[in-house]
């Protein structure tokens, strides 16, 4: 499963796809089950030059009560930084923040391997 | 204190009403993202994981009070109330927007300061010595020549395009605290056997994937030729230095493959066919800079001041006074070390109170100037020992007076994981436990001087190179683990650390620098600092009780 992300270009925040809109929030993100819906989303992201930047695709895991981005620096993304627990997206609480903060999955993000390829 | 003149400003004023109208371009969608990023990355504009970070330059960390405040003002303006000191002495803003950004640099124009050259692969801020102008041990005040360089290669059109980012350190003491040996080019400023001011040439230092520490390539650069052979070594670096592979681009890398003997032969050809005279800063123009750092106006005070003697009958102040003021060159002055380091936060942090309070410090008792250290600290550099009490009860007002300058919870970290695009782990909770470990400031200065210095990635920007333990985040297949080395050391024997053994997940790592300690306790002989009984024992009595469950 996977969902799309970038950073909103007006403020640099992490967001998420969502339908035709970008949201702060993981828990309000499009889930795409099928890969070439994903692929086509994201490649449609590409062109909302005035909205989002960098957009790609990250994988997704269930997590207790919901879900979770598969790779940890997309969790911290979907959170906020782990050392200041007032700042970022956690300070929502609830549910969906609850099975972001539980979840275990680990894997290489796509966003960093990206970055640095285009460095 | 340097000021910008009239041609500063305008071309400040010029560069934020262009960086406007480009800004303005990207949001209406008239440029794309790759067409802009550069723009904004020459504005000290980065995009990271939550929001965009500016990068700030401050030149040789120096910093009047007015510029601290506009730094507070800015942060609590356009950014969640904090900043964060950095190894490069920057402040770095890590919620800032885009729209948001040419008002900043606006704010930031009217005191004399900007965020350019602060990325991209050009020369980045100049650093110096933080005790500068007040220490008795240096042969000149290294800002002067740190500002030169700041106006020789600020907008210099041939290095503007460099096949990597270039950074340049300058002290004039002996005792090294700008981290010169690893850096792409230190200077020493020292005076020759003629008692002519010279300057000791490094070159090739850097840390990072290929840690390297500089190799002398002059002993004795007359100063006068200082422009036209920082000129010469650019040159033969953008002529010969490699643009084919990112890793292997920075000046460190052609160093090390013509070897330093080969290196200088070539810096010498290019620098004896130059027009130095075209180059050379003339002395006119020395001597007006010079005159921005001319000595204060010291009061004539005794050696000892009664008042901060019988203050030390608190031994809360009384620790704060062993660790965190040293010696100036005046009698009856005092350097203040404001640690940024309480147990617990995050290093290098600094509030917007915390900032005010400062700049009214340094506004009060420090002839209005602070310094930021690389160490991610700050400093009041001119205090009067008799007022040394007042200043560290208002520090104590804001968290401003940990004791611990030098000490294990004194600790270096990147922004990592936590803040980084380029980060592999974090590395501001792992200096976070361990600080927590030993807050108890008995407990720190037992174990004494020893640096601990924390990276999230192999880029290095937390120096673990060259800490006692120095600290390395990696990515084993998304978890995050880390590397620790011991025995670095950035002062003049500058040395890289060496492998412990096989990284330790993040829940292991507090522990291990317990372990650590413990051993060194154990074997430490006299007075030895960490670092010195690990140069006697080796790794073997650390590896062996870090990794004895292994076994």
């Amino acid at each position: 499963m996977k969902a799309l992300t970038g950073n909103r270009l007006d403020d640099g925040e992490a967001v998420f796809a969502s339908g035709d809109r970008w949201v702060p929030r993981f828990a309000d993100a499009d889930l795409f089950e099928d890969d070439q819906a994903a692929l086509a989303a994201e490649a449609h992201a590409k062109t909302e030059l005035t909205v989002v930047v960098d957009p790609y695709l990250i994988d997704v895991i269930p997590s207790d009560n919901g879900y979770a981005p598969l790779s940890f620096r997309e969790r911290v993304r979907a959170l906020g930084p782990t050392n200041k627990p007032e700042h970022g997206k956690k300070t929502e609480g609830g549910e969906a923040i609850e099975a972001l903060l539980h979840a275990h999955g680990a894997a290489r993000s796509k966003g960093r391997i990206e970055l640095i390829r285009r460095k | 204190m340097y000021r910008y003149d009239a041609i500063d400003k305008e071309m400040l004023a010029d560069r934020v009403q262009e960086f406007r109208e480009q800004c303005a371009r990207r949001l209406a969608g008239e440029l794309t993202e790759d067409q802009f990023k550069r723009i904004r990355l020459m504005n000290g504009l980065y995009l990271q994981l939550h929001a965009y970070m500016l990068r700030i330059a401050i030149p040789y960390g120096a910093l009047n009070s007015a510029q601290l405040r506009k730094l507070a003002f800015i942060a609590g303006t356009y950014d969640k109330g904090y900043g964060h000191f950095t190894t490069r002495t920057n402040l770095q803003l890590h919620w800032i927007k885009l729209k948001d950004a040419p008002d900043i640099l606006e704010h930031l124009a009217e005191v004399g300061m900007h965020a350019i050259q602060t990325s991209g692969n050009d020369i980045r801020n100049i650093t110096a010595d933080p005790h500068a102008g007040a220490t008795a041990d240096e042969a000149d005040d290294p800002r002067i020549w740190a500002e030169a360089i700041r106006q020789w290669s600020t907008f210099h059109p041939e290095f503007s395009f460099l096949p990597r980012k270039f950074k340049i350190a300058v002290t004039a003491s002996p005792s090294d605290r700008a981290a010169t040996k690893v850096y792409d080019i230190g200077l020493r400023l020292h005076r020759n056997g003629d008692g002519e001011l010279a300057f000791e040439v490094m070159v090739g230092g850097g840390l990072g994937r290929t840690p390297y520490l500089g190799s002398t390539i002059r002993k004795h650069l007359p100063v006068r030729h200082l422009l036209s052979y920082l000129q010469a070594i650019l040159r033969v670096y953008n002529r010969h230095g490699r643009r084919d592979n990112i890793w292997k681009a920075r000046i460190k890398v052609l160093v090390a493959s013509l070897g330093p003997e080969g290196f200088a032969r070539e810096v010498d050809e290019e620098w004896e066919t130059s027009d130095k005279a075209r180059v050379d800063l003339p002395d006119t123009e020395l001597a007006r800079i010079r005159a921005a750092f001319a000595p204060r106006d010291f009061q004539t005070l005794p050696a000892t001041s009664t008042a901060f003697e019988a203050a030390k009958s608190n031994p809360a102040f009384a620790r704060f006074a062993r660790h965190n003021v040293k010696p100036h060159k005046i009698p009856g002055y005092a350097l203040v070390d404001v640690s940024l380091k309480q147990p617990g936060e995050t290093p290098g942090d600094c509030s917007v109170e915390q900032m005010q309070a400062v700049a009214d410090l340094a506004e009060r008792y420090s002839m209005d100037e602070a310094r930021v250290h690389y160490e991610q600290n700050l400093i009041l550099p001119h205090v009067k020992l008799d007022d040394v009490p007042a200043v560290w009860k208002a520090l104590d007002a804001v968290g401003l007076a940990t004791p611990n300058r030098g000490l294990i919870t004194d600790i270096i970290a990147c922004p990592g994981l936590d803040y980084c695009a380029l980060a592999n782990a974090r590395a501001i909770p792992i200096a976070q436990a361990i600080a927590r470990k030993f807050a108890d400031p008995a407990l720190a200065e037992r174990v004494g001087d020893l640096g601990i210095k924390i990276s999230g990635c192999i880029n290095a920007c937390g120096h673990h190179h060259v800490g006692a333990i120095g600290i390395l985040g990696v990515d084993k297949k998304g978890e995050e683990f880390y590397q620790l080395t011991l025995g670095g050391s950035p002062e003049a024997n500058a040395t890289l650390g060496q492998s412990l053994g096989p990284a330790l997940p993040a829940d292991k790592v507090a522990g291990a620098v317990d372990q650590l300690v413990e051993v060194y306790l154990r074997e430490r002989k006299g007075e030895e600092r960490f670092l010195d009984t690990f140069r006697r024992t080796g790794l073997a009595p650390f590896k062996e009780a870090v990794y004895a469950d292994a076994h």
